[in-house]
């Protein structure tokens, strides 16, 4: 028998406020520059240290007497209260021992520390290898002795098939239903998986689980209207019933910067396939009347807004050859709209760096990630353009029945709180949108990774020919190199260019993706070889093979600078990793897409004659011209996330009479 | 070329499966607006309007419970494949239909959601009231039911007939205004006399009244309903007012410029009838009522109802005339467009005029009105500040938030958060701080050519009153008066028969006296002495006489000009000693006396004064030039002359109690300067006129900021 209460709960989730504009955002700004001062981190050692001094206490209790004093301190969280904070450290303590005993793992001090960040709802900066995911399962631990539902979001279904088996026994010896939820699940066992009081899934299956459960409920997908039909018609069977999850209650989301932002308004979408032969006919069309155009001359482009604008001479062009397109089509206004968009597939979209080719169809890969994503498509137009271009078999468009992007779906959560390696540079971006302070755990031993200065060169060719004399170089101190490119085609082309030097390397990309996970755990063997795309295998560690820590280590190579400073401190990141040694360094070069995209228009042909050796020796100004270009492209980021967001807001607003988009 | 929004939108999914249409009750009129056809969409009960093109209404009017908006876009889309929305446009158009309260739709909408919109619009209704406190409105009652009922008599006069009633009645008021305008002149002194002000209030509010319900039956008459009528709080008076905005769906324009003119029209009806009651009036109330109501009637037509500068009936009128429906924010739009493309380099933006000619009605109109409402509104403000001072400071605080502080807030929020800009922001940004940095450094720094005016009077340098110094008739001129005199000149004869009388008398006197001392000569000489100083004293007397009579012939004292208005008369009139018989000027130089207030004597202090130029009354287009002027460096309160004081007309006010009128209220300072002999300029002595001092250039703002000082000062002891 499912009470109203309960049924109340199962839809509950948070209303989000409308971003802060203007001065209310500059406001809420300080605030959250407040809440992330460093005096933060004092508290959360103060505590930590609270708990490591009452574990001593738990040691020496047989293992039914622990669980009979975790049992007591589920009831006192189920009841829930002002105090909990003060009962926090002695629950914590018995956690850790019943983790020591049930997974042989014991919570270092900065792990209670991240726990506690978590359990109060901050994003905890914590370094890979450090032990995220023992640190999530204990704030999930607390979490979900309130019998709310806990998710915990990681990035993809091995991980959430592997902690939930790995913390299993932990769960249960505290008295916790841990559950998990696959992509492979079929409705009943999703159900299952989110009735536990935690349940480990990964980001898309989440949103999608929700916004099917939105499809499913349509207009009573908000919980007081669901009450008020059950009041009004008792005893009828509710939509609630084939709804799979329990309401948004707390998250604790693994990589949360990758999740939260990088991915953030992607939206994950629930569609259907729709036969559309005219826009069919009409991107082929477009595509064919486009090959006789040429850039400059009909056409110009814009690169830092990926724009493209027809000249006199381009539209005096089209207005002869248009005639043929069909009917729809032939007017100016929609004829220029279809052109353009052939000539942005044309310019914009590159095989092998937005996307690939897989079985005749076109696969997007993700230019932050180098990851692929099937089963996703370009808006209507702009993926059968792409197609059009690669002469493919020109797909129909889809038919979107629901779309909720990560961002709007993680803002739901009564209580969210994320675990990411790198976060200080968009630690106001974290606050802005998710009200998430970030705070830094430091690691449990120093980092000792050795940083080189960035070598900046004049050109590409240069460039390369350095990286691979670099890699040839530390391959003879027997090193294993890490080579991080920016897209699936660059890093063929380099594994070219070191296979010629006789050297044996590993390709990691997005096309090879099957065998990412070997790969990577691998990379750390002595003379090893491997070149990855940015993100390419994250989430697994690299651990070093025998003797490599002698010799100095992983080396990390970075090819160009990132758009974002956290995936550039990601890549570096996989060198020297708890403590061990390692080294890092980015090769860049002027003609890099990060100076030409992001600097100024005026600005970047007088920072390209800027005087640049071809050793990679470059003067301050230039380096701060990288520095500029990387905050520029940043800051237009955030802002398109941002605006992603606010429009989404005024759709719901505007068209409030067709009902949320969330109920 | 602008892009036109995206055939298809991502969004498209939340409303293709919705069934929605038009509200049943919304009425749809077809209005042409400068040549092009256009759909007014109306809901009746709100009162609210909206504007759609053919192609948007060819797909609104189709929508329809029975079919989903998918359905009927492509139904659209088939039968106009250029013209009919996009999907993004259909969006668009369904959200703002929404948002006018045009839609029906069949699903339960997101009730969170409208409530915190009911929420916004309330929170903004409130800040307009507030921020346009000077023309606040309170709706008190429905007044259709009595208009329906009254109609069909009033209505007759919405007519033909009533049109040439109307143009005899105020015909023949006009002919009463011009029969008596001088006596309408001379009342217009009192008529904000603190007596009057009740008498004015409440011809206002008659006539206010007239005037709207002659918006409402013009209304009415041609169909459209009026539900509200109410109070508005002009500048804290409170008048009636009605709402006649169901005229905005009327097809014809001239209904609906009609229906903007009817307050007006019926408006001077009443004061051509008032005219006529004043006309035949003595002084007394329902005089004075007749009076107000016709000044009234067209003092407020001209300044504020007509005027399309302001947001009366003009505006509405001209925006029907020139077919450009919301005139004010389309100008507003235009000049943002201006900026934004030219200042800004936003290059997409959709030109809100479809004609370079709409292009500069709007764009003239938006500064025209902007500058207007600023003048009027600082003018008022002045005149309600003089009376109540604490009011006045309210007003204007109200008024530095509503046109100083939310401007300024709003184009910083613009600024720094108008998606519009996203691009250009920096450009925006830096155009605008330039722009303003310039306009301040500019005003600071930049002198400008710097002047002030001040009344004087033209004086002789050298000049003497001719007095007469001995009592007697005038006789006869012996010379012109205007004539060129030398110093000894005759000029005036009198004869004096006592003085005549007198002389022989003592002439007698002395020759009997000399008699005398010839006799003591002879027989007692022990007498001659005493004799000989009657001799003595006979002599003086009569040589004093001798010299009178001598003075009989007044003579110029010096070389000049000798001036008597009054000259001609003399001979005949008896002449008192020491009398005023005109002066003597010496026309080779003359200087110029100007009266500087306290508020401008600073900036004349402690600087050589340059070149002045002077303008004689009634010689405006001479100039003369003055030169070597001083500042007497003493107060003063005497006036040179009567003629610079406000008894005789002049510019300087004069001390209430002073029936000379030569006392100034305020003290002042004299400025003495030497005028340059111009040929063709008659100058005459004690002529009165305006200098000009030319300052060394000065910024404007500096100027302007101790303009206000001094107002305030002045004005306030602030």
């Amino acid at each position: 028998m499912i009470t109203p209460t309960d049924e109340y709960r199962r839809l509950g989730y948070r209303r989000p406020e409308p971003l802060p504009r203007g001065l209310d955002a500059g406001v809420n700004g300080m605030i959250g520059r407040y809440r992330r001062r460093s005096g933060v981190l004092r508290e959360l050692r103060r505590e930590a240290d609270q708990v490591d001094a009452m574990s001593a206490e738990y040691k020496d209790l047989t293992n039914p007497q622990l669980q009979e004093r975790l049992l007591a301190f589920r009831e006192r969280f189920r009841r829930g209260g002002k105090d909990l904070e003060a009962v926090r450290p002695a629950a914590l303590a018995a956690i850790r021992e019943a983790a020591h005993r049930q997974t042989g793992l014991r919570p270092f001090p900065v792990q209670l520390m991240g726990a506690l960040a978590l359990h109060r709802g901050w994003l905890a900066e914590m370094a890979t290898g450090e032990g995220k995911t023992l640190t999530a399962s204990l704030a999930a631990i607390l979490w979900g002795w309130t019998r709310h539902p806990c998710h915990v979001v990681t990035v993809n279904d091995y991980l959430v098939q592997r902690d939930s088996k790995w913390f299993g026994p932990l769960y249960q010896f505290c008295g916790i239903r841990a559950g998990h939820v696959t992509a492979d699940m079929k409705p009943d066992e999703r159900r299952r998986g989110y009735d536990c009081d935690v349940t480990y899934t990964t980001s898309k299956e989440v949103v999608a689980d929700f916004l099917r459960d939105c499809l499913h409920l349509a207009a009573l997908r908000h919980p007081t209207r669901l009450l008020i039909r059950r009041l009004l018609r008792p005893g009828g069977t509710t939509a609630a019933a084939g709804v799979v999850m329990r309401g948004l209650h707390s998250a604790i989301v693994d990589e949360a910067d990758s999740v939260l932002i990088d991915e953030a308004v992607t939206p994950l979408i629930i569609s259907s396939m729709e036969k559309n032969d005219s826009l069919r006919e009409a991107v082929q069309t477009a595509a064919d009347i486009t090959d006789g155009l040429n850039l400059d001359a009909d056409y110009q482009i814009d690169l830092r807004y990926r724009e493209v604008e027809l000249t006199e001479t381009g539209r005096a062009k089209l207005a002869e050859r248009c005639s043929v397109l069909p009917g729809l089509w032939r007017g100016p206004l929609r004829r220029f709209e279809l052109i353009k968009q052939a000539l942005v597939a044309r310019e914009f979209f590159h095989l092998g760096k937005q996307y690939i080719l897989q079985d005749g169809r076109v696969v997007i890969v993700d230019e932050f990630t180098g990851r692929q994503m099937p089963n996703r498509t370009w808006r209507a137009g702009l993926h059968q353009a792409i197609e059009a271009k690669e002469r493919l078999n020109i797909s129909d468009p889809t038919d979107t029945l629901a779309r909720l992007s990560f961002q709007r779906y993680f803002r739901q959560y009564f209580r969210l709180a994320g675990m990411t390696g790198t976060a200080r540079e968009a630690a106001g971006e974290f606050w802005h949108i998710y009200g998430l302070p970030v705070v830094r755990i430091p690691p449990n031993r120093p980092c000792i990774r050795v940083q080189h200065p960035d070598r900046i060169f004049p050109d590409q060719t240069s460039k390369w020919e350095a990286v691979a004399a670099e890699v040839q170089q530390l391959h003879k101190a027997g090193r294993p190199v890490l080579v991080g490119t920016r897209s699936v085609e660059v890093s063929e082309r380099l594994a070219e260019v070191i296979a010629a030097k006789g050297l044996d390397c590993h390709v990691l990309n997005a096309v090879r993706h099957d065998t990412e996970a070997v790969i990577v755990a691998c990379a750390g063997e002595a003379g090893r070889i491997t070149i990855a795309t940015n993100m390419a295998g994250r989430g697994t560690d690299i651990k070093l093979g025998h003797g490599v820590a002698a010799s100095g280590g992983l080396a990390v190579i970075a090819t160009e600078r990132h758009e974002s400073g956290r995936v550039d401190r990601q890549l570096f990141g996989r060198a020297a990793r708890q403590g061990d040694p390692g080294s890092a360094q980015a090769f860049v070069s002027m003609e890099d897409e990060l100076l030409r995209r992001y600097l100024p228009k005026r600005v970047y042909p007088w920072v390209a004659r800027l005087p640049v050796s071809q050793e990679g020796r470059a003067g301050p100004t230039v380096r701060a011209a990288f520095a500029l270009a990387q905050r520029n492209a940043q800051s237009a980021a955030f802002k398109m996330r941002q605006s992603v967001l606010r429009m989404d807001d005024w759709l719901d607003d505007s068209l409030s009479f067709a009902g949320s988009e969330m109920g | 070329m602008t892009d036109a929004p995206p055939t298809f939108s991502e969004s498209w999914y939340r409303v293709a499966q919705q069934r929605v249409a038009l509200r049943s009750a919304v009425q749809v009129h077809r209005q042409n607006f400068r040549g092009e056809r256009w759909y007014v969409l109306q809901n009746p009960f709100t009162n609210q309007f909206f504007r759609l093109r053919p192609a948007a209404y060819e797909f609104v009017i189709r929508l329809n419970p029975n079919r989903t908006v998918e359905e009927v876009w492509k139904e659209c889309i088939e039968r106009a494949p250029d013209d009919a929305p996009g999907q993004e446009a259909v969006l668009q158009l369904l959200s703002q239909l929404y948002h006018a309260n045009l839609l029906q739709y069949s699903g339960a909408a997101d009730a969170a959601q409208l409530f915190k919109r009911y929420e916004k619009t309330r929170k903004r209704e409130l800040r307009g009231r507030l921020l346009n406190v000077m023309f606040m409105r309170i709706p008190l009652l429905d007044p259709d039911r009595f208009l329906v009922r009254t109609l069909p008599f009033v209505g007759k006069f919405i007519s033909a007939v009533g049109a040439v009633l109307w143009f005899i009645v105020v015909g023949l008021a006009l002919k009463v205004v011009a029969d008596n305008f001088p006596a309408l002149r001379s009342e217009a002194q009192g008529i904000l006399a603190p007596s009057n002000l009740i008498l004015l209030y409440v011809s206002l509010v008659f006539l206010k009244t007239f005037h709207e319900f002659g918006h409402a039956y013009f209304c009415r008459k041609f169909g459209g309903e009026v539900h509200v009528m109410g109070v508005l709080f002009m500048i804290f008076t409170p008048t009636p007012y009605v709402d006649a905005t169901s005229s905005w769906g009327f097809r014809e324009r001239w209904k609906r410029v009609m229906v903007g003119l009817a307050g007006v029209i019926v408006e001077l009806f009443v004061a051509a009838l008032a005219t006529f009651v004043w006309a035949k009036t003595g002084p007394g109330t329902v005089h004075a009522i007749a009076y107000n109501m016709m000044f009234i009637a067209s003092v407020s037509a001209i300044v504020f109802n007509l005027n399309p500068l302001l947001r009366f009936d003009g505006y509405y009128i001209l925006s029907d005339l020139l077919g450009i429906p919301n005139l004010s924010q389309q100008a507003n739009r235009q000049l943002r467009y201006w900026a934004e493309k030219h200042l800004y380099g936003l290059k997409k933006e959709q030109n809100p005029s479809s004609n370079p000619r709409e292009a500069a009605w709007l764009g003239f109109f938006g500064i025209a009105s902007g500058v207007y409402r600023v003048f009027v509104f600082a003018g008022v403000l002045l005149l309600v500040a003089d009376s109540f001072l604490l009011i006045g400071i309210l007003m204007a605080a109200v008024c530095a938030v509503a046109w100083v502080v939310v401007p300024i807030w709003k184009l910083t929020n613009y600024l720094a958060s108008s998606p519009r800009l996203h691009r250009h922001r920096v450009r925006a940004v830096s155009v605008t701080s330039a722009l303003a940095g310039i306009v301040v450094l500019f005003l600071q720094f930049v002198p400008f050519p710097y002047h002030f005016r001040a009344p004087g009077i033209v004086w002789s340098r050298q000049w003497t009153e001719v007095h007469s110094e001995t009592a007697g008739r005038a006789l006869r001129l012996l010379s012109p008066p205007g004539s060129t005199v030398t110093l000894g000149q005759p000029l005036l004869e009198l004869t004096s028969p006592e003085l005549e009388l007198e002389w022989q008398a003592a002439r007698a006197r002395r020759d009997e006296v000399e008699t005398r001392i010839r006799q003591a000569l002879q027989e007692a000489v022990p007498n001659l002495e005493p004799l000989h100083r009657f001799l003595e004293s006979a002599n003086k007397s009569l040589a004093m006489l001798e010299d009178q009579r001598s003075n009989l012939v007044v003579r110029a004292t010096q070389a000049g000009i000798w001036v008597n208005p009054h000259a001609t008369e003399l001979p005949g009139r008896w002449i008192a000693r020491g009398a005023n018989l005109g002066a003597i000027i010496d026309p080779s130089g003359f200087q110029f006396l100007a009266v500087v207030g306290p508020e401008d004597v600073d900036r004349l202090f402690g600087r050589e004064l340059g070149p002045a130029e002077m303008r004689l009354l009634g010689q405006a287009g001479r100039v003369l030039n003055v030169t070597g002027s001083r500042v007497i460096p003493a107060e003063r309160r005497d006036l040179p002359s009567a003629a610079l004081g406000w008894l005789a007309g002049g510019p300087v006010r004069t001390a209430s109690d002073d029936s000379q009128g030569t006392r100034a209220a305020e003290p002042f300072f004299e400025v003495r300067g030497n005028v340059e002999n111009a040929d063709d300029a008659t100058l005459l002595h004690g002529r009165a006129g305006r200098v000009r001092f030319d300052l060394p250039s000065q910024p404007l703002l500096p100027r302007w900021m101790r303009s206000l000082r001094q107002l305030l000062q002045r004005r306030y002891q602030l």
